[in-house]
């Protein structure tokens, strides 16, 4: 694993460049104003300003879509009976699993060992932050009176004697999904402290110096502060772990515990958590490639990094595609006819043009990954990544619409429409996710600056040092 | 040399020991056979699968460690390959299988197909001469990927390059692609097709997840046997069983994350079509093997493994590996059996005879193999390329 591999070796064949973690030519000097320049220069990109504005637009669809949600009702969506679940768990679930790239990175490859993960992990944590709100806002919306939604949502001992059903899963979901909310942000502030102490250094105005400095909570980056930073993250590493695992298969839950065919199959918790380190993988990459280039990261998100996490997609799309690959063999193997029908009525029903495309974006194109060539190509990497973030996306289309649009008895058969205040909803949140990540991405230092040098030290010093930290603290 | 003389003294040794051990057993499953033939295939086809799984374990762990590296496989790398070489042994053990089929298997009986009009749309799939050729795949599949790992990882170690492991690092990939495929359809044509008119489409991957423990707390349990004897080079040590201790908490959380996905989604739809299965397994005695499950395939090696020295020392940790490879047979009958025992426990002697006969036969095959090449860790040009780096 190591990491300091400048050219490829002489004697053997010359294509077998092993890209470096960190660019050569850094110091730990260079690694904190590279990084902290992005913020601290004064100078933003003209894209960014285009971006924000266009993601300004859609936070405004957004208000707008959940204003008149609340002020009629959700008889505003295209729900209807017998598809009593639209586009509000769809999109939940894949914003949902959009998060799941984060704690993956920042908790079970740190356990592993796995040193590509420092800095990309600030920012898919990060991601995971915003889309776990975003994913949020649809079961809270769709109870109509959010501001009810503890009400109903949590349990508590009320006179009434009123709880929530505790075998659902989906009350497991609010369970799981505000603990992941929680461990995540705590995590990640956690990771922030050592940083926004650098800004806080680095920072030439008094604001910036003043906020900084209250946000960085009396770092000085003592050897003390290190070790319990230290323990204190590898604790929070521990406990997210499982719930890289827990969340989503309990989302998987709230459709395989019923007796509808097409979600009830036993494949549905780890075919789900695949998938939602499939689509986190993707976002990540989505946004990362262009972020790399704008702000001139490329010294620190190396080629390695985008070949580690080209793999990590092939590696669970593939095991996606053994998920679709599952339920059709059992559609035939079964012989049970709803099995079956549900199956041919996916392939050839009135939404057959959801399932295939869903196979051809998620299932073909990601096949392209196995090339080492396409790996290294960043414009096809980045278009592979968008065709995922569609492809998971009609997956929960085509779990959620086609399941439900034909079950057992053909007199209550129906279809499915959207409606433009679905839509909005939809397009706003992804508006109010790219919203929020280009305001972070301004305040406060996208790459982790303590980790990044603290995995210089080891490459430099040799592998044998746990964490270079200590001594570069100062 | 002296070192590699009394390794070669030691692994025949061992190699003699349980080929004795196998023929007893399978002389004793010969006489069962005479006694009982029905009883005879279904404790072979138990005694068969564990074995099996054990094989096919160990040629996904040398795919695996060919695309990912790690330190845990370059300490067991030759073991890996020595149990993976077995496989033309369990090929040959498969025939009583395909010659047992209708004494096995309920949808090769013609009278329960004539009675049961799912079996009948079955029967398509699960018919006698498509089982045999089915098998037959599988097996080529399988041969061939061992064989040519094999090939090559001896090319690799009479000549380093980097060439070869690009070769088998392109192979490996869609060679676990391949397994995973072959594995899950082995698992439903062999075990889950014992009860043919239930699915569960988890089935696969429980049988896989399986083999990647059983393989890795075999690995352990040899690699201590071999480093305790002074036969592996002083490399291997602390940091390997860590590391291999790690990957077996992981495994353990795995199975039971699969298996208890499973009887939940099932519990929960209380399906009678899909609840039969469950219901065979905690009739009468079963129940208690259910609970035993629950218990020390996953409560107690969970527990014991947090334990950061239970995985260093190597001598605590060989323990616990026994624990799982135990458990790991106890699951297997616990999936097996029931399908023949529906009312409750059902331990027949052959059950015991045959997985011991043919667990000694194996072992023989295995430690005959190890002997092939030599113990020390493959040769590994990419590390080597990049510390000549490091040191310019």
């Amino acid at each position: 694993m190591a990491s300091v591999a400048h050219s490829a070796p002489e004697t053997h064949a010359p294509d077998e460049v092993v890209h470096p973690l960190i660019a050569p030519g850094n110091s730990y000097k260079s690694i904190t104003e590279k990084i902290s320049n992005v913020i601290l220069s004064g100078k933003t990109p003209r894209v960014w300003f285009f971006w924000f504005g266009i993601a300004f637009l859609f936070v405004n669809i957004l208000g707008l879509s959940a204003t008149v949600l609340l002020l009629i009702g959700t008889g505003i969506w295209g729900i209807t009976i017998p598809i009593g679940w639209g586009f509000a768990i769809i999109n939940f679930v894949w914003w949902i699993g959009i998060g799941h790239a984060g704690t993956l990175i920042s908790a079970v490859l740190l356990l592993l060992n796995q040193k590509w993960r420092t800095s990309i992990n600030r920012f898919a944590e990060t991601m995971t932050i915003f889309a776990v709100m975003c994913a949020g806002m649809f079961p809270l919306l769709h109870t109509g009176r959010p501001w009810l939604a503890a009400y109903w949502l949590m349990p508590y001992p009320s006179t009434m004697g009123v709880w929530p059903q505790f075998r659902s899963p989906l009350i497991w979901d609010v369970f799981a999904v505000s603990t992941y909310l929680t461990i995540s942000a705590v995590f990640w502030i956690v990771g922030l402290i050592p940083d926004f102490a650098a800004l806080r250094e680095r920072a030439t105005s008094r604001f910036g110096k003043v906020t900084y400095g209250m946000l960085a909570m009396g770092w000085r980056g003592s050897a003390r502060h290190w070790h319990h930073y230290e323990i204190a993250y590898l604790l929070l590493a521990g406990l997210s772990t499982p719930l890289v695992v827990s969340v989503h298969s309990i989302v998987s839950f709230d459709f395989a515990v019923s007796v509808i065919p097409g979600w009830h199959t036993t494949i549905f918790p780890p075919y789900f958590v695949a998938g939602a380190i499939y689509a986190g993988f993707a976002m990540v990459l989505t946004l990362g490639i262009p972020m790399r280039k704008v702000w001139k990261l490329e010294d620190f998100i190396t080629m390695r990094h985008i070949d580690c996490m080209a793999k990590v997609m092939l590696a669970t799309g593939l095991f996606v595609a053994y998920g679709y690959g599952m339920e059709a063999f059992m559609g035939y193997y079964s012989a049970n006819t709803y099995e079956g029908f549900m199956m041919i009525n996916r392939m050839t029903g009135p939404y057959w043009w959801s399932y295939w495309s869903l196979i051809f974006f998620n299932v073909l194109i990601p096949q392209l990954l196995w090339f080492r060539s396409i790996r290294a190509n960043i414009p096809a990497l980045f278009w592979i990544s968008m065709s995922i973030n569609i492809g998971m996306w009609l997956e929960r289309f085509v779990i959620v619409v086609t399941s439900l649009h034909r079950d057992f008895l053909p007199s209550s058969w129906g279809m499915y429409y959207p409606t433009v205040w679905d839509w909005g909803l939809f397009a706003g949140t992804i508006g109010f996710f790219l919203f929020m990540m280009l305001l972070f991405i301004r305040v406060a230092p996208i790459i982790s600056i303590a980790e990044v040098r603290g995995l210089f030290a080891e490459t430099r010093h040799g592998h044998g040092k746990k964490h270079g930290a200590e001594e570069v603290a100062a | 040399m002296n070192n590699a003389d009394s390794n070669r003294a030691l692994l025949e040794g061992a190699q003699k020991r349980w080929l004795t051990i196998g023929v007893a057993g399978a002389l004793l499953c010969a006489a069962g056979g005479f006694m009982n033939a029905e009883q005879f295939f279904r404790s072979y086809l138990f005694g068969f699968m564990f074995w099996f799984n054990l094989t096919l374990g160990c040629l996904a762990g040398v795919m695996t460690h060919n695309l990912t590296g790690g330190d845990w496989g370059i300490a067991t790398r030759r073991q890996l390959e020595a149990g993976m070489r077995v496989l033309p042994l369990m090929a040959l053990l498969f025939l009583p299988i395909l010659f047992g089929v209708p004494k096995i298997y309920e949808w090769a009986n013609p009278e329960h197909v004539a009675h049961s009009a799912i079996l009948q749309q079955k029967a398509g799939y699960l018919n006698q001469s498509f089982f045999g050729i089915r098998a037959f795949v599988y097996f080529s599949i399988w041969l061939t990927l061992a064989n040519l790992l094999y090939k090559w990882s001896g090319e690799l170690e009479r000549n380093p390059s980097l060439a070869i492991v690009r070769r088998m690092e392109n192979l490996s990939g869609p060679g676990i692609l391949i397994f995973f495929l072959t594995s899950t359809l082995a698992a439903f044509d062999w075990v889950m097709s014992l009860e043919p008119h239930w699915y569960s489409t988890i089935y696969g991957l429980l049988f896989i997840v399986g083999q990647g423990l059983a393989m890795l707390a075999f690995m352990i349990a040899v690699t201590t046997w071999l480093s305790n004897r002074g036969a592996l080079s002083e490399a291997v040590g602390t940091k390997n069983f860590h590391d291999l201790g790690k990957l077996m908490h992981g495994f353990v959380v795995l199975w039971t994350y699969g298996s208890f996905s499973q009887f939940l989604i099932i519990w929960s739809a209380n399906l009678p079509e899909e609840t039969i299965w469950y219901a065979h397994r905690i009739a009468g005695g079963w129940k208690l093997i259910a609970i035993g499950l629950a218990v020390f395939h996953f409560l107690v090696p969970f527990f014991l493994l947090l334990i950061r020295n239970n995985k260093m020392k190597s001598n605590i940790l060989v323990k616990i590996a026994g624990l799982i490879l135990f458990m790991r047979f106890v699951d297997l009958y616990w999936f097996i059996s029931p399908a023949f025992n529906t009312n409750g426990l059902g331990l027949h002697w052959l059950d015991l005879a045959a997985p011991v006969g043919i667990g000694g036969l194996w072992l023989a095959t295995f430690y005959g193999q190890l002997r092939k090449r030599s113990l020390a860790p493959l040769p590994d040009p990419f590390a080597e390329a990049e510390q000549a780096m490091e040191r310019a």
